[in-house]
This record gives structure tokens, sequence and C-alpha cells, in this order.
């Protein structure tokens, strides 16, 4: 056996990033000092998940972890999906941190994903269910990916700290690869739409944030559409809403909170001091909105929590031209770019454009094909 | 809100991928980017980005760069504007089909 040479890399930042584009570029990494300086070093229990949720997905991948934690190895497998899988992601973090690396590693798998999540829908840190339902399928389908098989079914909302929520996702898988795109018309607003959920608190909640969250956009767009959804599951009190703009180009910004009382100790983070007593629901509702609006105002083809994604799926694409529209940069997509110039070598060349204050992104794909694929 | 969009291409360019060009080893840049004292000494803190610093106040002391969140969703609430105000509204009337068509047609043009 050759000998295997690992990219090192340091700290527990963007390691679902760093798993993912491991993985999708057959990189050994090896990651050292994993919160050495804390009160509790190492890897989180939700990271352990993570890593564990991978080698469920891939054949022959080797993952070592040192007795602190604070070191960890890392050599990725061949990609297998598979039906029928069950994760129990624990109450660490949401559902949504594990969905974002899994719809982009299931796309390159040998056989298409089928995989029921279990944990928290909706959170105030991670991306909730509803708006990868609403808004992240589509950015995949923009590249390429076939809209049949890919799905998202959400079984069950909760909020932390218990959960008690389920979905299930459904990624086919690319043939060959993905398709480039010139994606840098925005379009206008035509459309919002938007759903509240409640979980052991009054659904007189939903009323409120739902009325709340119109009349901000009232005096902008008459075509607003909340539906509600009371959990009947969920462990844990908390209300929460996602909205999503669709605009005339078929683009999709989204914004989304949930609000409940901290998470337990078990997680080893701090808790939330604010967490004491919740926010009012109006409040809630009126934030989101404005989120929401700051978000259409930047004016990018996506909000700024799937420029990672955007950038990722551009840079996974063959060796064609492929230019986006965004609006600030934000701190994950800066940081996405940097990994994938680390891992695929591709590098992307960034303009603004002054007369929108958006910025103009173009690169080459890295042509990464779907190699599981042709194994068999 | 702080704009991390400098007006140069050239600082973008920069401050997403350092002032080193393509030849500088793969490994750990972003470790790079933050040990200050080789060859970016008086330049670091031009080239982090805004946002980096915001995002370090939302999670509080203790968390060195390296071990920072992993987290997509970035909004800062603090400095949401009050959408409740006639003229702020009017400032993205354009950004929907309400507002005038042709104006945000022409956003759709890139110049090249």
């Amino acid at each position: 056996m050759a000998k295997t040479t690992y990219m090192k890399l340091k700290g527990s930042q963007n390691l679902r990033l760093r798993l993912l584009l491991a993985t999708l570029s057959a990189t050994p990494v090896l990651i050292d000092d994993i919160r050495h300086d804390d009160t509790w070093p190492g890897l989180r229990p939700y990271e352990v998940s993570l890593l564990r949720l991978f080698e469920k997905i891939c054949d022959d991948c080797v993952v070592e972890i040192n007795e602190t934690g604070t070191k960890l190895k890392y050599k990725p497998g061949i990609i297998m999906g598979g039906k029928n899988l069950v994760h129990d992601c624990g109450v660490g973090r949401s559902i949504g941190y594990f969905l974002e690396p899994l719809i982009v590693l299931g796309l390159f798998g040998k056989k298409p994903l089928s995989i029921t999540l279990k944990g928290i829908t909706n959170d105030s840190k991670d991306p909730s269910v509803d708006t990868f339902q609403s808004t992240t399928l589509s950015i995949l389908k923009r590249f390429g990916v076939p809209s049949e098989g890919l799905k998202l079914t959400i079984r069950n909302r909760a909020p932390p700290p218990h959960g008690g929520g389920e979905v299930e996702l459904k990624i086919p898988i690319v043939q060959n690869s993905l398709t480039a795109v010139t994606w840098i018309d925005e379009g206008m607003v035509k459309r919002i739409r938007g759903l509240t959920f409640t979980s052991r608190v009054s659904s007189q909640f939903e009323h409120t944030m739902r009325y709340a969250a119109r009349g901000i956009f009232n005096r902008l767009l008459p075509d607003v559409h909340i539906s509600t959804y009371h959990s009947k599951t969920g462990k844990s009190p908390g209300y929460g809403i996602s909205l999503v703009a669709e605009t005339t180009s078929g683009c999709f910004i989204s914004a989304d909170t949930a609000v409940s009382y901290g998470r337990g100790e078990e997680s080893g983070e701090d808790k939330d001091e604010e967490n004491n007593e919740l926010m009012p629901p109006e409040e809630v509702g009126e934030q989101i909105a404005s989120v929401l609006l700051g978000e259409i105002e930047q004016g990018g083809v996506v909000d700024s929590t799937h420029q990672g994604l955007l950038f990722l799926l551009c840079a996974l694409c063959p060796q064609d031209v492929s230019k986006i529209r965004v609006g600030k940069l934000s701190p994950n997509g800066i940081e996405t770019l940097r990994h994938i110039r680390d891992f695929l070598g591709v590098k992307f060349v960034i303009k603004p454009d002054p007369s929108t204050e958006t910025v103009i992104l173009k690169c080459v794909g890295c042509g990464l094909k779907n190699l599981s694929r042709k194994i068999s | 809100v702080e704009r991390t969009i400098p007006k140069q291409n050239t600082n973008l360019m920069r401050l997403v991928y350092g002032e080193e060009s393509a030849s500088r080893s793969t490994n750990s840049v972003d470790e790079a980017h933050h040990s200050s004292e080789d060859e970016e000494s008086e330049d670091d803190e031009f080239f982090k980005p805004k946002g980096e610093g915001n995002k370090k106040l939302r999670e509080g002391l203790g968390s060195s760069h390296v071990n920072a969140e992993d987290c997509s969703k970035f909004t800062n609430h603090a400095n949401l504007k009050n959408w409740k105000e006639v003229e702020i509204v009017e400032s993205i009337r354009d950004r929907f089909i309400t507002g005038d068509w042709s104006k945000a047609a022409s956003r759709g043009q890139v110049l090249e």
C-alpha cells in the first residue's frame, strides 16, 4: 500500500465543508488543534454524529479520532448512497447542519440517496428544513440536478432543546456531471411564501407571527401567503417562521428563525443567555420579515446563507465558465471560496458591480465527474 | 449594515484569497492569513473581512478563529433597518413587481 499523504488543517472551523471537499476530491485530511484550548476540548457530539453520517453513506472511509478529540484523521471512501437509511442527528445541532453537506455529497454517489434524519428541524442557528424545501433544493435544480428524486419530506417539525422532528431526504445522483450556469438575473420579487410553526405553545402565536410579518410586506406586495403548522410531536416548546421570496427570474431568497428555550448541557456549548425569556411572536415575525427584505435589498441570485452552496456547485461543474451574482460576500461564502481553492484548485474571478452594489463571480469548474457511479 | 465589499475589485480578490498568488502551498491557508508575523504583518488588519469580526462578536469570547463555529447562516440582527418606515420601504420598491420594471431589467445586464 502506498503511503497516504494527508492535507493538514487546523481547528474545528468549517468541518462540514472540509469533510465534503475531502470526500469529493478524494483528499485525506488531518485536522489538528480542534478546540485544544477550550474548557471542553475536541470534537462535539454533533461533529462526531456528522462523521458517522459520512461513514454511513461512504464505503471504506476511515475515521480516526484521538483520545481528547482534538485530532481527526479522515480518509475518504467511495460515496455509495443507498435507500432507507436512518440517522439520528442528536440535539447538538439541527437537521439543517447535516443537510447542508449531505445534499451535495449525495449527488456524487453510486446510487440515489434516501435517508431519514431525526432531530431538531427548526432553530436559530442553521437553515430550517422549510428553507431547504423552498429554497435550497431549487438551487440544485439550476445546476442540472434532475427534479425527480430530489425531495425533502417533512414529517414532523420540532424545536430545540429536545427535538423530536423527522424529515426524509431524497437526492438523485448526477449521471455524469453538473451543468455550468450563467445566473446573474435576480429578477423582481413576485410573491412571498412562508410557514410558521408552533410546538407546545398556543397556536395563536402563529397568527401573531403571520400578522406581524404580513404587516411589513403590505406596502410592497399583495401576494403574500404564510401557512401554519402546529407540531404534535415536538418535545419542547418553541415557535418559528420561515419565509421565501420568489422572483420573476426564478430565484428564491429565504430567511428563517425559531425561538425556544436554550439547549441543555449535552452539547457542551454555552447556553444562550437571552433565552430565559423568549422573543415575543410579534417581534419574531417582524424581525424575519425585515431580514428577508434586507436579503432582497442586497440583490443576489441567492441569499447570504446559500452563497457557500452556490460557489461550491459552480466549482464542481465541468470545465465551463459559470457566472453568478451575489449580494455582499458572507463570511461563510468567503471561507467556502478559500476551501474550494485549496481542495479543488478552483479560483474565482470576483468583481464588484458598482451600479447595483452586488458582486459578480466567475469560475471554471474543476470538472468533477461522478466517479462512484463509474466503478459499478 | 457594514459593507464587506470594498470599492476596487483587486481588493475583493485580495479579501478572499489574500495577497499571495496560487504559488503558496495549499495547506492551511487560513492559518497563513492570521499568523501575521511573517509577510503580511502591517496589512493584516486590512485584509480581514469585516463580517468576520461581527461573527466573532456574536459568538462571544473564547472561540479563536480556527475554531470558529461552522455555520452558514449569517444574519446581523442588530443592524436591521426599520422596514416600517416609508422611505426605507420605497428604497427597495423596484426590487418588487410593484416597482419600475425597466429599472429592474437594467440590473440584469452586466457590462463586460
